[in-house]
């Protein structure tokens, strides 16, 4: 799933300035299963600013709601009046959702209440870890299904950089290094021939550093 | 008048209502008490409203940790008490007016103490309510 945070409230405070009438508005896709700008979080954002407002002595109407998803058109199309009657969107949703009812909404001014991460995954109540790059050109069946775009710090194709230490990565010892356990889990399923190989120079233009992606399937346009 | 401070209590806490708690001359007069099925319920919005509708101070009062009736209703409740904590801070507001007390079933007296104490949280502070 896409991983996010919500931003400092201070922050938000600053952001919705002048703001009179403001919409909270959650998405109740991943950033609803990562716990940062489903109902609940909707509810608890909208607490803080209205606190945060009275501490600084303005007033504010803030009304909250939450799409199934914001990065659908279908859930978006009654927001493209509805909006239009606050002075501002700000969206828990991840930046997809952010960018989609900018994009989608004409005349409705949105504003993120969340960073966006990564793609990760939830390890336990309230911990997730970043897996996936979403570098566009998955390597994961030359290394054991563990990627070493995503959890190398070095971002390294062809095996470790000696400065990992008893498995662990040079940059925080509670990372482990992935070659390291890319290396262990081929050995384990005998794919270690694998790590012969010399992968060559990644191209990058799968991972963005080619202009925004699309993708485009067929079969499935109108 | 003096300074709202909003208690919310766990139903297997204290049962002195705050009326008899004031006559007797035990807690500030602008005490509040919210008694709950079990604070583990109490979300983080709800803390934060307290404050919005005019509380200065907030306290949790749950069961002892080891002692839940509901096994790790106190526990839950002091994790979310840690977040809106967090977020009174970003807010610029102390978060020293709001707090979680694990109390003993039944005593009076743990009670008072949590009120005397979110009373002096307040002794020198200004209000957030302009």
């Amino acid at each position: 799933m896409i991983v996010a945070e919500r931003k400092p409230m201070n922050e938000i405070l600053d952001m919705i300035s002048g703001v009179n009438r403001l919409l909270v508005l959650g998405c109740r896709g991943c950033v609803a299963v990562c716990s940062a700008g489903g109902d609940k979080e909707v509810d608890v954002i909208a607490s803080a600013l209205r606190l945060g407002r009275k501490k600084a002595g303005q007033q504010i109407e803030i009304d909250t709601d939450t799409l199934v998803r914001q990065c659908d058109p279908e859930y978006l199309e009654p927001l493209k009046e509805r909006g239009k009657q606050f002075d501002a969107v700000l969206s828990t949703a991840c930046g997809v959702g952010v960018n989609f009812i900018a994009d989608r909404c004409p005349g409705v001014r949105v504003l993120p209440a969340l960073n966006t991460t990564f793609y990760g995954a939830n390890m336990s109540s309230g911990e997730w870890i970043e897996l996936c790059a979403g570098c566009g050109s998955c390597v994961l069946h030359l290394t054991g299904g563990l990627c070493p775009v995503a959890r190398c710090a070095k971002r390294l194709s062809n095996g470790p950089c000696g400065g990992s230490v008893g498995g662990r990565c040079e940059i925080d010892p509670n990372v482990p290094c992935v070659w390291q356990r890319i290396h262990d889990k081929l050995v384990e399923q005998k794919q270690d021939k694998l790590l012969k190989d010399i992968t060559p120079i990644r191209d990058w233009t799968t991972a963005g550093h080619g202009g925004p992606r699309r993708r485009i399937r067929e079969d499935l346009l109108p | 008048m003096s300074d709202i401070i909003l208690g919310f209590c766990c139903n297997y806490t204290s049962s002195v209502d705050e009326d008899t708690l004031k006559k007797a001359g035990l807690v500030p007069d602008g005490l509040r008490i919210k008694r709950l099925p079990c604070t583990g319920k109490l979300e983080i919005n709800t803390l934060l409203d307290a404050f919005e509708q005019g509380a200065e101070a907030v306290f949790v009062a749950g069961c002892q940790v080891d002692k839940c009736h509901n096994l790790s209703g106190s526990q839950r409740a002091a994790k979310r008490v840690g977040y809106a904590k967090k977020i009174l801070e970003e807010l610029g507001i102390d978060p020293a007016r709001l707090e979680m007390f694990f109390v003993s079933r039944g005593e009076t007296e743990p009670i008072v103490e949590a009120a005397r104490h979110m009373s002096g949280v307040l002794s020198d502070a200004e209000s957030i309510h302009r």
